[in-house]
């Protein structure tokens, strides 16, 4: 089913927002290092696949998990990838708090309150149904995602040292991130509220809904799914970030030395 | 290094010295002995279950006897045995390890600890009521309610388990503050000996893990006392919402257990391997690790009830997924084994055994995760004997390697290692007697919590040898206090550093004197006593470890933020109950609902009123800090007035609602509300207690620019009661999220 061609949207405008990247990647961080560069690819794979795949088509008004699905991978995948991509400026000596930049803390409250507040906020049932139905809203939810994804995540694995809280500090950051997350995805599991009624009642133009109702997958486990996915796989690569992040403060004094392949490429 | 004056200037070893005790090692102490004497209260409960259990349909004890027996028994081991004992090790040792004089807040040290034996009397008094608790440890709803225990028994099992929560989350708050905030120089986080950051993870798991109890044992005190019915399904109410809530505490306190034996094992293995431990940064990230995995899985103990397919499959991942970062640990601690010069003291004994036990408890855990086998299992004397191998085999053993371990250093006596080994011996025989054969009992189908059983084949022998089991495991704890007693007159004198030990606390004197050192070595490494006592194989030669930058943040802010963190937890579960509650309140909802009962504009105006407070606050901090003292306290009395009004506030909406006879056992809506917006209030009131206090302060000259840092812990609190209230005021009034 999976390969239904009515399900791969091969014409979507994604394609234009992947090809922009790779010239400004190719223009702008030259000479470009192969662990780096398979960070963009991959980043760049799973934002193509949030549109193109099925992922892309069941998550406009068909099924709510595939629509989590999208939102997890362009908050929190494709905006990871994207960081990790760009060039680290390395600093001449081992971490120091003291290199810190003065607003550190301020653009942690801000990158921690956008990525874990849009999807609060994109899931207010009007909204989440609106955004869905409408393609302007629906574009602004999507680069809003992005872009938070981005401000969440750089205070951790952004390319300047000094724009990067202390790995305790991090680890704080992604635990609470993770309890809001989950927060959020235990209500969307358990509620009897439908979150996003657009996909209670969604058209079946291909008929591929009878199917997987058939198979079990009505609106309500649907939606049940739909939290789940938003509450564990997170939490899992936060906890997946907690262990990169203390391996680099574990190994924070070998900078000038021997790194490990985790802590070079994080 | 701890910034305040000693608070015990004069050894005294007279009862009231004790009592009065404000030092993290007679605390400690007191701790363990505390722990003790419940051990043989839980022990003797155990024993009266397993003498009961002897053979078939006996009546030895009464049914209501039996039911007692072991609600008392599990909360009794977990919470006056297992915490307290813990406590005590991480009070007397951790602040040794990092070369502290004291804990960060030794008064508070104190009361942390004297809750302890206030709760534990509340839970045992509940026999002179007549009625002791009798709904099993996780007290489940409905049958905890008043309708099905209309006694007062839960009532004290309630009140005595929330006292005691309170004591251990300010003394997880005090090493949080401590371990944080009183290093000494040279000790940087990642050269902390693994005892010490692991306990610190523990009390870390503490502050976040005894807030969802405390939230379902006040909304459960409601139910009981005030006619709500949160956990009643015949008035609306969900008894569910209590299993999640209490697993939400129960799985990650089973970590709050294992924590301390991994601390334990990774100290006394390497000592007695005599090699630093394998894979260092492995076992301290993994236990971080773990404190957050362990939020992830608590619904793996409620596969039976019928969450949905999606829920079990999702949980049961996590569930393998949090095996991982235990089950390396074995191999690090395997490895540390592994071509060491071993010596095989009673306490290495007592470690390795843990490291077989605990592996055998682990992995039938791990056929717990997978769902049919949780469905098949559940409920039957299998998960009896896994958690007991996970908790007695892995963490009581690793108990014992403590206690032997650290008591030359506790009390400058050794104990006998010939009646160790003897105890030893006996409790491995004793254990797997006792716990072993309750596998097959599970497996044969044996139900958990049967008063009698019939005499099916195999029933009564293999329940007989698990009696005889306990009796054994009693004599070895007898052994072991009368090695106590015995070696504490006339033990061999053990000097500083009897087992050759790597860490700060074999630096000084056994036991150590008031203020702990007179000299420390110098910290270049984790193992500074070794380097001292090495130095031409000092570990910093070889390995370089992260330097102490020297930065040690107010003990005050830190245990604010502690506090706070663990006051958030509570409310947002009150909220989610709010939430559970009154989804869809419009459809079949009965009587006042929010829309229907609640004033929003006018609420809204004291929102903004309790929102200024914090401007006026912060206002006031940033006076205080450039010394301007009329200001401050002008700006301080305007925060003070402002957050009255806001409870004025609260009580002309209150008095509206009474008189409308919106009372709390109204409706699902009205407890929801009540609940959280009166514990809200009850957190302001107790902001604006501490703002008085700061104002009188201020007046009579204490309050200075210097100790501006106690101010601003006050205002993490007094800006989080607001954080609360946009929460509160958003889903209730606002109804986000309805």
């Amino acid at each position: 089913m999976i390969w239904t061609p009515e399900l791969w949207h091969w014409m979507s405008p994604v394609w234009w927002v992947v090809g922009l990247i790779l010239v400004v990647y190719f223009v702008m961080f030259r000479p470009i290092q192969p662990a780096r560069l398979i960070a963009l690819l991959l980043g760049l794979l799973f934002l193509s696949m949030a549109y193109v795949s099925p992922v892309g088509y069941l998550a406009d008004g068909f099924i709510f998990s595939a629509h989590m699905v999208q939102h997890l991978l362009m908050l929190l995948v494709v905006p990871l990838c994207l960081l990790l991509s760009l060039p680290r400026k390395q600093p001449k000596r081992a971490a120091d708090s003291s290199d810190k930049v003065p607003a550190l803390k301020l653009i942690a409250t801000i990158g921690w309150i956008g990525g874990v507040g849009a999807m609060w906020f994109w899931h207010v049932p009007s909204l989440c149904t609106l955004s869905t139905e409408t393609f302007t809203v629906g574009l602004l939810r999507d680069t809003s995602f992005l872009l938070a994804g981005l401000i969440f995540w750089w205070p951790i694995y952004g390319p300047l040292e000094r724009t990067r809280l202390e790995p305790p500090v991090g680890v704080l950051y992604l635990f609470t991130a993770c309890l809001g997350c989950s927060l959020l995805g235990i209500y969307i599991t358990f509620t009897s509220t439908v979150v996003c009624p657009v996909f209670a009642t969604p058209a079946d133009s291909l008929g591929i809904l009878a199917q997987l109702q058939a198979a079990g997958l009505t609106p309500a486990v649907d939606q049940n799914i739909g939290g789940l996915l938003m509450w564990i796989p997170p939490c899992m690569l936060y906890t997946g970030a907690i262990i990169s992040l203390l391996a680099r403060w574990y190994t924070s004094v070998d900078h000038d030395h021997s790194t490990t392949t985790a802590a070079r490429l994080t | 290094m701890l910034n305040h004056d000693p608070v015990e200037t004069r050894e005294s070893w007279g009862l009231f010295s004790w009592i009065c005790s404000v030092d993290h090692k007679r605390i400690g102490i007191m701790y363990m002995m505390l722990a003790t004497f419940f051990l043989f209260v839980g022990g003797f409960e155990a024993l009266l279950i397993r003498a009961q259990l002897a053979i078939p349909m006996n009546d030895f004890v009464s049914p209501k006897m039996y039911n007692q027996l072991f609600t008392l028994h599990g909360t009794t081991m977990i919470f006056l045995v297992g915490m307290p004992v813990f406590t005590g090790f991480s009070n007397f040792i951790v602040p040794l390890m990092i070369g502290a004089k004291d804990v960060a807040f030794p008064r508070l040290n104190a009361l942390s600890f004297w809750m302890l034996p206030f709760g534990g009397v509340l839970l045992y008094f509940s026999f002179f009521s007549g009625s002791a608790p009798d709904a099993g440890w996780f007290s489940y709803a409905p049958l905890s309610t008043k309708p099905f225990s209309s006694l007062p028994g839960v009532d004290y099992w309630i009140i005595g388990l929330a006292v005691m929560g309170i004591g251990s989350v300010s003394g997880a708050i005090n090493i949080v503050a401590t371990v944080i905030c009183c290093r000494a120089p040279g000790m940087s986080m990642q050269r902390m000996p693994l005892f010490a950051w692991i306990m610190f993870m523990q009390a870390v798991l503490i502050v976040i893990t005894i807030p969802p109890l405390n939230s379902a044992l006040a909304m459960l005190l409601i139910d009981r006392w005030l006619g709500a019915a949160f956990f009643e399904p015949a008035r609306g109410g969900n008894a569910v919402l209590w299993q999640h809530f209490f697993w939400i505490f129960g799985h990650p306190e089973v970590y709050v257990f294992a924590l301390p034996s991994f601390a334990i094992v990774s100290e006394v293995i390497p000592v007695f391997s005599r090699k630093p431990i394998y894979g260092y940064s492995f076992v301290a990230g993994s236990s971080a690790v773990i404190v957050l995995l362990s939020y992830t899985v608590w619904a793996h103990h409620m596969f039976a009830v019928g969450l949905g397919m999606w829920p079990d499959i999702f949980f049961a991942a996590t569930t393998m997924l949090i095996a991982l970062p235990t089950g390396v640990k074995i191999f690090n601690w395997t490895a540390t084994l592994w071509g060491g010069s071993i010596q095989l003291t009673t306490a290495m004994l007592f470690a390795i055994a843990f490291l077989i036990q605990f592996v055998i408890g682990g992995l039938t855990g791990i056929m717990f995760a997978a769902v049919p086998v949780d469905w098949q299992l559940t409920d039957t004397y299998f998960v009896v004997a896994h958690f007991h191998y996970v908790l007695v085999g892995g963490i009581v053993f690793s108990l014992f390697a403590a206690t032997y371990y650290w008591f030359p250093k506790i009390t400058g006596r050794m104990l006998n290692e010939r009646l160790g080994k003897f105890q030893f011996w006996i409790w491995v025989v004793g254990f797997n007697a006792t716990f072993g054969v309750q596998h097959f009992l599970g497996l044969m189908g044996m139900p958990r919590r049967i008063y009698q059983y019939d005499d099916y084949p195999g029933w009564y022998l293999l329940n007989l040898i698990s009696s005889i089991g306990a009796g054994l495991m009693a004599i070895g704890t007898l052994v072991l206090v009368w090695n106590i007693v015995r070696s504490l007159r006339h033990g061999t004198v053990a000097g500083r550093n009897p087992w050759k030990g790597f860490t700060l606390e074999w630096s000084t004197t056994s036991p150590p004197p008031l203020e702990n050192f007179d000299e420390l070595p110098e910290i270049r490494s984790r193992r500074p006593v070794w380097d001292r006592d090495n130095p031409e194989l000092a570990d910093w030669k070889t390995e370089k470890t992260p330097e102490d930058k020297g930065y040690r943040p107010p003990a005050c802010k830190v245990s604010a933020w502690a506090f706070v963190i663990s006051e958030a937890i509570f409310f947002i579960l009150l909220l989610v109950s709010y939430v559970v509650f009154n989804s869809n309140s419009g459809e079949n909802a009965e009587g006042p609902t929010a829309s229907t009962a609640l004033d929003v504009p006018r609420t809204g105006v004291f929102t903004l009123v309790l929102l200024s407070s914090s401007l006026t606050f912060w206002i006031a901090e940033h006076c205080l800090r450039r010394q301007k003292m009329g200001a401050f306290k002008i700006w301080l009395s305007f925060t003070i007035l402002l957050g009255c009004a806001f409870i004025g506030g609260q009580i002309w909406e209150y008095t509206g609602l009474i008189s409308d006879g919106i009372t709390i056992n109204r409706n699902l809506f009205a407890s929801t509300f009540f609940t959280v917006t009166g514990f809200h209030g009850l957190h302001v009131t107790g902001g604006i207690i501490a703002l008085s206090i700061m104002l009188i302060m201020a007046s009579r000259g204490y309050l200075n620019a210097k100790r501006s840092p106690v101010f601003a812990a006050v205002g993490v609190y007094w800006h989080f009661v607001d954080v609360v209230w946009i929460a509160v005021f958003s889903i209730i009034y606002l109804g986000y999220l309805q």
